[in-house]
């Protein structure tokens, strides 16, 4: 948002709007993700977990973010109110009761699930956000206009603007520490995790161990893999013990968040009706207004 | 000619791969090389070894002194820059796994021969190939908070760990090492519970805790098999209090009483008096047989019932030959030593002897016939 010049912008701007009145009759969505078969994920095991909190405090270090001490993390009060990723922390874990016949509670970590087909890179429409090959969906600053479109497109409301900041507001959420990755760390949370429950691997094998967990443990898990499928599948799949909209997880179709947006938006700019239409019109609206002068100006 | 020859190469083969199985796993006749391997012919190299699941798992039981005092987990000294290794006391947990699964709770891959230590299995490194099992670590913390934080909730990591650079510990002891000899301190059991049940009448059922482990020679784990840690470690008791079923309140009781017939046994109006041998039967057991277990007298499970208070019945016949006398605190005199038992004893419980068979004014105690060895 910040360096890229004015006449950078309109450059592309303009190329996108002659690509778009020029050349298709027919609007395209967003370019078919190039899905790698290796792409990596995270099976998150919401049994496991034990709320310590550690990614969250792994996560703040290892993005330069400001943090409290780790200690400080110990407290366990902030479970009382339910939170959600925000512009200060990327990710965040929550605490459900869980049922009479444990006493342990369910701790569930948030962050941006890195879809498969995500409908912020499809909503954006300067580019800004991208779908990597590795999984991650990562946003571009040089890019960003800040129009937001992202925060409402994404099916699990993830990406967070800064408010606060009144010059160089950034879009903020989990960036499956690409730049971590890029060298050959995997993301700080599940480095830290002491019990391991965000398990870093390629996707493909995480869904099958998801799988031969609940087959091993029918009692330990609900029969169901959350992300597998949900809006197309995410990087970052959920086991747990019970309905996953119990714990606050979205109600969610297996379709693409984008088809949805995106079969709206093409529908009203397919065939370039909208502009035609408009000038339709305010044509229309123009004879009209000749007409009632011609007429006048008879009767003058 | 060369159809033989490839016979005899298989047979040599086939005799060859059921040799080294026994090389390998001693202790293995008659399980199948399937309930672990997923392969046909499993080698060092690829084991093929399948994911380890939990239960149907063949499992052994170790005692806790077959297993280390103490570990200390530095495994991941040169990862961790935020908390210090720690002392596991491995004979400790074993001994209070008795109560609960045993070794299986965290030795859950366990199939005959030598038990398997985490890191046989659990990878060093978090970032790796086979995710379908957690790292070293994950498995390390998994099993230790699946139990601690049961009691308290906290999941503090100074409560086992020291963060590094803080450290007032000149010793460089992991936090927690109490010395090497550290065994559970004494297990305080109960003398007496008495249970307040909702039945209307015999609303009270007395349980002896004492006399079943000290008197009826119960061990802990006849009873307390398959505890959850809670059950002792709880420091909020009213939390872990569930509710139960008749059924399972009954059941810890129905392994030896019946618990279908006779309520009034053991559900009474008031606090029942303990179990005292003379009393309910008859024979007082508390000269001789103080020491025995009931099992040796009793000889069939579970029946108490149809023995009769004669000696016989457990020694024989006792003559003058067979019959030690000193046993009793008394050393029979020669004349004595060589007269039938019957002779003084005519009771058939051996009590008190007479003596006026023979004498005319002698009587026992007053007159001893021998040497007292004891005071009475």
């Amino acid at each position: 948002m910040t360096n890229q010049s004015r006449r950078e912008f309109l450059k592309t701007t303009a190329l996108i709007g002659t690509a778009v009145t020029g050349l298709s009759s027919k609007t395209n969505g967003a370019q078919t993700n190039q899905l790698s078969e290796d792409r990596m994920g995270v099976l998150v095991d919401t049994t496991i977990c034990i709320g310590c909190r550690k990614c969250e405090w792994a996560c703040k270090t290892s993005h330069e973010m400001e943090t409290a001490p780790l200690d400080s993390y110990d407290d366990r009060s902030v479970f009382n109110v339910k939170r959600r990723p925000d512009s200060k922390s990327l990710t965040v874990v929550n605490e459900y009761l869980n049922n009479e016949t444990s006493s342990l509670p369910i701790d569930v970590k948030v962050q941006c699930m890195h879809c498969d087909n995500p409908a912020c890179v499809s909503a954006c429409i300067v580019g800004a956000f991208s779908k990597k090959e590795n999984g991650a969906v990562i946003w571009d600053g040089d890019k960003c206009i800040g129009c937001r479109y992202c925060m409402i497109a994404c099916p699990f409301q993830v990406p967070a603007f800064e408010f606060e900041v009144a010059l160089k507001p950034d879009i903020k959420k989990c960036d499956f520490c690409f730049e971590r990755t890029k060298i050959g760390k995997i993301p700080a949370c599940t480095e830290i995790c002491p019990v391991e429950a965000v398990t870093f691997g390629r996707r493909e094998d995480l869904v099958k161990a998801a799988h031969h967990k609940i087959k091993n443990y029918p009692n330990r898990y609900i029969n169901r893999v959350f992300g597998e499928h949900e809006v197309g599948g995410t990087s970052w799949i959920y086991l747990a013990s019970k309905e996953f909209e119990e714990l606050a997880f979205p109600k969610l179709g297996k379709d693409p968040a984008p088809g949805v947006s995106e079969a709206i938006q093409h529908g009203i700019f397919a065939y370039f009706v909208p502009p035609i239409a408009l000038y339709a019109l305010l044509g229309g609206v123009m004879w009209i207004n000749k007409n009632k002068k011609i007429e006048q100006g008879e009767e003058n | 000619m060369k159809s033989k020859l490839l016979l005899l190469i298989f047979i040599c083969a086939s005799l060859l791969n059921a040799q080294n199985k026994k090389v390998v796993h001693p202790n293995l006749s008659g399980v199948s090389c399937k309930t672990c391997h997923s392969c046909e012919v499993p080698t060092k190299e690829n084991p093929c070894i399948k994911p380890c699941p939990r239960d149907k798992m063949i499992s052994i039981d170790q005692s806790p002194e077959e297993g280390p005092e103490v570990l200390i987990i530095d495994k991941f000294k040169e990862q961790s820059d935020i908390y210090a290794p720690v002392a596991f006391t491995h004979r400790l947990h074993a001994e209070m796994s008795g109560m609960s699964g045993g070794c299986k709770m965290c030795h859950h891959y366990n199939p005959p021969g030598q038990v398997i230590g985490c890191s046989d299995c659990h990878e060093l490194t978090r970032k790796r190939v086979d995710v379908s099992k957690p790292d070293l670590k994950g498995a390390y913390h998994r099993q230790c908070m699946d139990c601690h934080r049961s009691w308290s909730g906290k999941v503090e990591c100074v409560s086992c760990h020291e963060t590094i650079g803080t450290s007032k510990n000149k010793k460089k002891q992991p936090i927690g090492y109490k010395g090497k000899n550290r065994v559970h301190p004494k297990i305080i059991t109960p003398d007496k519970i008495k249970f307040d049940t909702p039945k209307t009448s015999g609303r009270i059922v007395t349980f002896y805790h004492s006399e079943h482990n000290e008197l009826f020679g119960l061990e802990c784990q006849s009873c307390h098999s398959n505890e959850s840690c809670v059950k002792c470690h709880n420091k909020n008791k009213s939390a872990s209090l569930k509710v139960k079923t008749t059924e399972q309140k009954h059941a810890v009781c129905s392994n030896c009483h019946n618990t279908k017939l006779n309520c009034s046994s053991c559900h009474l109006d008031t606090a029942k008096p303990g179990f005292n041998h003379k009393v309910s039967t008859g024979f007082d057991n508390s000269k001789f047989h103080s020491k025995l277990l009931c099992a040796r007298c009793h000889t069939e499970k579970g029946k108490f019932k149809g023995l009769n208070n004669e000696c016989m019945n457990c020694h024989g016949k006792w003559t003058q030959e067979n019959f030690n006398h000193k046993i009793t605190g008394l050393v029979l005199d020669e004349t004595h030593a060589a007269i039938e038992c019957a002779e003084c004893h005519l009771d058939k419980t051996f009590a008190k002897p007479v003596c006026n068979n023979c004498h005319d004014d002698i009587s026992f105690p007053k007159n001893i016939p021998g040497k007292l060895t004891k005071k009475k």
